[in-house]
């Protein structure tokens, strides 16, 4: 027993990355379907979003960039259904200078797919520099901070900022964070001082540190990593890349686990053998 | 039916990308000359396409096209130069790099830290710390007279259970680093009851980033089997034919190597 503990123990990396591989290939290619359990925070966006009256205006930050797209990229694009389903006015921008291609193309390929026009259903405002002086710019007029967008169409006159003066005349607002430049500062610099409602959209290795904002209300709700996009493609009735996702998801994590408690197993049978983990 | 072709660039896009991909899991294997070129190609290409962006957003649209408008317009008002107070300031930091002008950096730096500390500080206070605060000594018996609520539901941020294990996990977490006082008795117990806060944080933190991991892996191979169908002309499944075989002939090549420097 303690060999073979000791073989297990020196084992090359290299398999444990072969083993994850294939729990994470195999359900791809054969999906077995579990169940997807939506979660309060993320029960909450939807039905903010769902309450919102038609041509409300929704502002989408997309706070990330190309590194964090296989878990932003699924929350963004169910948000876009769901905000374009409700007949929303969706306004986008993002704080990520290297995100900007990425988040034009998630805009024309759902607004594509649903039949949302540019400047009368929607506008992507592009990046400015700034951060949390181009959000308190923002909350100042809207204009002065994006005088043309992403197009460089210019803003003024857009029909769909009809009425859109600054933040104060946003009704909701989800920022879609991979860091600091995101949920916190829309947060701080946005809602704190222009009074709209948020919400936020994280990968999970932010999504822990965000839970006392969700917890003290300063964000009404909260979309944690690929899990929580699964749960709100599940919400909206159109199963995405997110659902897909979930059984190479729940496969890994059960291969860790397993990896983990035979780890534990054979640092018991070595312990106290000279030369053994301690 | 057949397939509808894709655009060419859809196509070449593929390729790159899955031959990117590989190429930078093939560190899984070992550093290897691949995952090199990969890598640099990525930092260079981050940095070219910012520097592209920056140019046009920064420069252009937001001081170049205004200030050229604003002086055409109006050529005599000092208001059509107020936008050379920010430009002079940027170019202000740039002097870093010319010893004998660089003390006019201070200035611009002097204007950012001054602006950045008077916009930042307040906002800061009162949302990381007053709110916190706010949240933490929640009353147990809510002002609309509902009463203790101790029913033990977790999922209610609100109940009287969360409360409770909160103040006592913001209390402990503290005493924990509160070093004047010796952790003996009942102080050893309310620091250690703290280190199992902190494990516990430090457990959920590690399982959200595991899982976040996985999800970008989870990415790439969904792009990849994409990659690899007819539509995409086998991308995915011919790239990997040539890291390997490449892969196979660089550890050759370098085994080779080695031994005859042994042999030397």
């Amino acid at each position: 027993m303690k060999a073979f503990a000791r073989r297990m123990v020196g084992i090359d990396r290299r398999v444990i990355f072969l083993l994850i591989a294939a729990a994470i290939l195999l359900p791809m290619l054969k999906p077995f379907g579990l169940p997807i359990k939506v979660s309060p925070e993320v029960k909450a966006v939807y039905d903010y979003i769902e309450a919102l009256p038609e041509r409300s205006v929704f502002l989408l930050s997309f706070d990330f960039d190309p590194s964090s797209k296989p878990e932003l990229e699924p929350q963004a694009v169910a948000l876009l259904r769901h905000a374009f389903r409700k007949n929303l006015r969706v306004i986008g921008m993002t704080h990520w200078l290297t995100g900007t291609g990425l988040a034009d193309g998630v805009f024309s390929q759902v607004a594509a797919e649903t039949g949302r026009e540019r400047g009368k259903d929607y506008v992507f405002l592009g990046w400015s520099p700034g951060g949390s002086a181009l959000i308190i710019s923002m909350g100042q007029d809207l204009y002065q901070a994006f005088p043309s967008d992403y197009t460089k169409t210019p803003t003024r006159g857009m029909p769909v900022l009809e009425g859109v003066r600054n933040l104060r005349d946003v009704n909701y607002m989800v920022s879609l964070a991979a860091g600091g430049a995101g949920i916190e500062m829309w947060y701080v610099f946005g809602k704190d001082k222009y009074r709209f409602e948020m919400a936020g959209g994280s990968t999970g290795v932010i999504a822990p540190g965000l839970y006392p904002f969700l917890r003290s209300g300063q964000i009404n709700g909260l979309i944690g990593g690929l899990q929580g996009a699964a749960e709100y493609e599940t919400l909206i009735k159109r199963k995405g890349t997110a659902t897909a996702g979930m059984d190479a998801q729940s496969a890994a994590h059960f291969v860790i686990i397993v990896l983990v408690i035979l780890c534990n197993v054979f640092y018991f049978i070595l312990r106290g053998e000279k030369g053994s983990p301690r | 039916m057949p397939e509808a072709m894709l655009p060419p660039e859809t196509i070449l896009g593929a390729w790159v990308a899955a031959g990117l991909t590989l190429f930078i899991y093939s560190f899984l294997y070992k550093d290897n000359p691949l995952f090199k070129l990969s890598e640099h190609l990525y930092v260079g290409i981050s940095v070219g396409y910012s520097v592209v962006l920056a140019w046009h957003t920064v420069f252009l649209r937001l001081l170049w096209e205004p200030l050229k408008k604003s002086i055409g317009e109006a050529p005599a008002s000092p208001d059509s130069y107020v936008l050379l107070i920010p430009a002079a300031l940027g170019l202000f930091m740039l002097t870093r790099f010319i010893p004998q002008v660089s003390w006019l950096s201070r200035i611009a730096f002097a204007f950012v830290v001054g602006f950045g500390s008077g916009v930042a500080i307040p906002r800061t206070i009162s949302s990381y710390i007053l709110k916190q605060i706010e949240d933490t000594v929640n009353p147990l018996v809510p002002a609309a007279g509902g009463g203790f609520s101790a029913f033990m539901d977790f999922a209610l941020p609100q109940s009287g259970v969360n409360t409770v294990i909160l103040l006592i996990g913001v209390v402990s977490v503290l005493f924990y680093f509160f070093f004047s006082v010796e952790h003996t008795g009942a102080g050893m117990v309310t620091a250690r009851t703290g280190i199992y806060f902190l494990m516990i944080a430090f457990g959920a933190a590690f399982g959200y980033t595991v899982m976040s991991r996985i999800s970008l892996l989870i990415g790439r191979f969904r792009d990849l089997i994409t990659f690899s169908g007819a539509a995409y002309s086998y991308a995915t499944l011919v790239l990997l034919a040539v890291t390997v075989l490449s892969l196979v002939g660089w550890e050759v090549v370098v085994r080779r190597q080695n031994g005859e420097r042994t042999r030397e």
